[in-house]
């Protein structure tokens, strides 16, 4: 949920966002139905496949995991040295490469380490995917979708309103980012918490201007009569096209393909 | 028959208000002080008011007490009554507030809620359940007024500053308003942008009869527009009537941190040396051109003149000679171009000496800061060479940059992180291999120079915005950069703010930093900088001293930039023979009592 909507008119785009919805709710689980890193990069390939579809700039998604790698390492690290053997079905996966403390204490596993990078590589799946949601679909088809499946209208405009401020946010990232750097900031620090440490000077103006932000935007919404009635004029609502069909069909038989081959299969299992 | 006629005036006399106040204060939770004092006032339908003050003074607090923000968003204590179209303000939800006053803020970022400009137009029609055919109507309307007709599909983000703040006003037209209530709608916006809404405003006096309350800092806009002034100061009431008496009362201006008009000064000057009446003292330009010509042609009186205001060192002839020679930033055939291969700078040739004071100016979009971001690293170009004191910036990255050449950005909150200034100040110090002790001392000079050794141990964000952009001026100080370029570093400050700021800006230039300003604000740059570079499209349009520069009207206007009032008013007096441009309100003075425009004569 990363990319602002644009105006161009591709396939997706002009997808119900019923169909859109559904499609991002199918990767979602799918992506945790397999723990294998292969599988998980097959998702990959395939959502990348539609985000380059769609041109999306996928350099910017990739950038932005680029900060988290600090705790994406961490937590490969520390899958690696928590799951004991026994959680894994395949004998090679239940290897230990070698034991952290003498007396074959907190050993590190195969099986550890790979879904270690089965979490780094659902993170990146599920950020090209949302940002495939968010470049297609615009606000007002996301409060519909939310009316749509009875969400109460507060909850709704919390949402469609984050998902509008996210390009606001970006660009005060970058801004804060560009701030930090004038006055010498080195995002190097040493070892893993120094890493985590020297993104502090980021995170908290930024934390300081989201709620700078969120109280001019509450000042704005009441300032347009946001909350007088818990009903508001509603627009016209989409049909389903053909090509909603067309794209339900596609969902709904990957979606059994994969059930099929994880749980009758068995395949996709560390 | 009395008691009737009296009751049926008084029903009248009601009804014609738009605003009501009485003895309304109001303290904001954890505040020491009270941001309203006491504040009796009483507004009539159909005027256009501005609201005048330094910051601090209570304006922005009283456009939130006007439509119920203070008290029911906001807590703290309210005392008074504040009453709206006969409405008790505390009694009426905002939400219904909002269908009779419209209230714009200062930064259309957080005031646009939709996708496209006709998503959010309709947002607070929407909101108040307005027939689907009627907001369409209504947004068309309202597009219209504010000169965005046809603009409905457009996205939201593509919008400029001016088109972003329009789409503002828009958004709360739609809720069709009896009075309009405007914080400071122009102070984030380039002068485009200003124009823009202040042709806006102007297309709505005319249009339709809506009271409108501007609180505004810049004076020339107000003055031909207001019907009347109100001044606030630390909360209270404390001038009110027509702009032509505020404005030609130079030290009651100065009293309360409103910027004078430069003409004003001119007119000031002659007044005090008893050469006008204070009711001849000009408010525009073509007024003040009118009285110069008019004293031209009165020789007797320059004759008879006392030179009191001899012609002041010119500021931009000075030289700092404390690095005769050496260039602090030798720019190379530069391009630079964005991803999308949208070309942003185009064949940038340039040399700065050290100790220069420069100016770079030019309309949004012209590729003012992506210039200064290549000059301490933080954008590397695409082809040519940017050489910082011998460093090529392709080599060194900008932390290594920083201690060379500082850059202060436009908002301080975009780098304030620490819980006291000391340690805000001291944080780039850090980053340097320092020992304590040298961090001590530089810090310690810092916080002399910058005038925040009391504030020490505060929290920044306790501050107001002045004291914080110091701190964000200090922080770079710290690091004891040669070259310091500065990013808008007025943008939103009262007169008193962009004073302090200069002084230190003006000092650290007398020590022999070398200055590279971003600004649009023309009479600070014609008041400081040694040199202007103009920019248009990605190339420089002008280059040379300010008095050059600002002579060229007419290739300004082809970049979208209005001279300082001081150097059209210098051209005004050309048919009289007057070739020079002046920059300062003295040299006009000056002059006079030189006799150098009477010899023409």
């Amino acid at each position: 949920m990363l990319v602002a909507s644009s105006s161009e008119n591709t396939l997706i785009h002009r997808l119900d966002v019923r169909s859109k919805m559904l499609g991002f709710l199918v990767i979602i689980i799918l992506s945790f139905l397999f723990q294998n890193p292969i599988y998980q990069l097959a998702i990959i390939s395939a959502t990348a496949f539609l985000a380059l579809a769609i041109n999306i700039p996928l350099r910017k998604i990739t950038g932005l995991i680029i900060p988290l790698l600090p705790i994406v390492i961490s937590i490969i690290l520390i899958t690696g040295f928590s799951y004991s053997p026994q959680h894994f079905d395949h004998l090679s996966n239940r290897k230990i490469l070698f034991y952290l403390f003498p007396g074959k204490h907190l050993g590190a596993t195969v099986g550890g380490f790979l879904m270690g990078t089965t979490f780094l590589l659902r993170i990146w799946s599920l950020l090209i995917a949302s940002s495939i949601l968010t470049f297609t679909t615009s606000l007002e088809d996301f409060t519909q979708f939310f009316q749509w499946i009875k969400v109460p209208a507060e909850v709704s405009m919390i949402l469609t309103t984050a998902l509008r401020f996210i390009p606001t946010l970006d660009k005060k990232r970058s801004l804060i980012l560009e701030a930090q750097m004038a006055r010498g900031m080195n995002l190097h620090g040493k070892g893993i918490i120094g890493s985590i440490r020297s993104y502090i000077p980021i995170m908290i103006p930024l934390f300081i201007n989201s709620i700078i932000m969120a109280n001019s935007l509450s000042m704005a919404m009441l300032n347009r009569g946001y909350g007088l009635s818990r009903v508001w004029t509603v627009k016209l609502d989409k049909a389903i096209a053909a090509r909603d069909f067309w794209a339900l069909t596609v969902i709904i038989f990957l979606s059994f393909l994969c059930l099929f081959l994880r749980f009758k299969l068995r395949l996709g299992l560390l | 028959m009395v008691i009737k006629t009296t009751a049926r005036d008084r029903i009248n006399d009601e009804n014609d208000k738009a605003i009501e106040l009485n003895n309304v204060s109001y303290q904001y939770p954890n505040s020491l002080e009270p941001s309203l004092r006491g504040l009796n006032l009483s507004l009539n339908k159909g005027q256009f008011i501005v609201l005048m003050g330094a910051a601090g003074a209570g304006k922005t607090t009283l456009s939130l007490c006007l439509n119920g923000l203070i008290p029911q968003l906001f807590e703290g204590e309210l005392t008074g009554e504040v009453k709206v179209a006969g409405r008790n303000v505390r009694k009426t939800p905002v939400q219904l507030m909002s269908t009779i006053l419209g209230l714009v803020l200062q930064d259309p970022e957080t005031q646009i809620l939709g996708r496209t400009v006709e998503e959010d137009t309709a947002f607070g029609p929407r909101n108040i359940s307005v027939p689907l055919e009627e907001i369409q109507d209504r947004v068309d309307r309202s597009l219209e007024k504010v000169r965005l007709k046809g603009y409905n599909q457009r996205l939201t983000e593509e919008l400029s500053g001016g088109e972003k703040q329009r789409l503002a006003i828009a958004g709360v037209l739609a809720m069709e308003p009896e009075i309009l209530v405007l914080d400071e709608p122009t102070s984030e916006l380039d002068p485009a942008g200003r124009l823009e809404i202040y042709a806006t405003l102007d297309d709505l006096r005319r249009k339709r009869a809506l009271t409108i309350l501007l609180a505004e800092h810049s004076s020339e806009e107000v003055i031909n527009r207001a019907d009347e002034i109100i001044v606030l100061n630390q909360g209270q009431l404390v001038w009110r009537g027509e702009p032509t008496q505020l404005f030609r009362d130079i030290p009651l201006l100065q009293q309360y941190g409103i910027k004078p008009l430069p003409v004003s000064l001119v007119g000031w000057n002659l007044y005090e040396k008893g050469w006008i009446a204070i009711d001849e003292i000009p408010l525009d330009l073509p007024s003040a051109a009118r009285l110069l010509k008019k004293l031209l042609s009165s020789p007797t009186q320059s004759a008879n003149a006392v030179m009191h205001f001899p012609l002041q060192p010119k500021q931009h002839d000075r030289k700092d000679h404390q690095f005769p020679e050496e260039k602090a930033i030798e720019i190379k055939d530069l391009f630079y171009q964005y991803q999308s291969g949208n070309p942003i700078l185009q064949g940038i040739n340039l040399t700065i000496d050290s100790g220069d004071f420069v100016a770079l100016i030019g309309q949004n979009g012209a590729g003012k800061t992506t210039l200064a971001k290549h000059l301490n690293g933080l954008l590397k170009p695409t082809s040519g060479e940017v050489c910082v004191h011998g460093m090529s910036t392709q080599k060194y990255d900008t932390a290594h940059l920083a201690r060379t050449i500082g850059y202060v950005f436009q908002n301080p909150d975009h780098q304030i992180f620490s819980t006291t200034v000391e340690k805000e100040i001291e944080y780039g110090l850090k980053n340097t291999g320092l020992t304590t002790a040298e961090i001590k001392e530089q810090l310690n000079q810092v916080l002399k120079e910058t005038g925040l050794e009391d504030y020490r141990h505060v929290h920044p964000f306790t501050l107001g915005k002045g004291e914080r952009q110091m701190i964000a001026v200090a922080s770079i100080l710290v690091l004891k950069p040669r070259i310091l370029i500065v990013d808008e570093p007025t943008t939103g400050a009262d007169y008193s703010g962009v004073q302090a700021m200069m002084r230190l800006i003006n000092q650290l230039h007398q020590g022999g930093t070398t200055i590279i300003m971003v600004s649009h604000d023309m009479d600070l740059v014609a008041q400081y900088a040694q040199r202007v570079i103009v920019l248009k499209e990605g190339s420089v349009l002008l280059d040379g001293h300010p008095r050059e520069v600002f002579a060229q009207e007419k290739i300004l206007a082809d970049a979208s930039i209005i001279p300082p009032q001081l150097c059209r008013l210098s051209a005004c007096l050309s048919d009289v023979g007057f070739s020079e441009t002046l920059l300062h309100p003295e040299e006009f003075t000056a002059l006079f009592e030189r006799g150098d425009i009477t010899k023409c004569w």
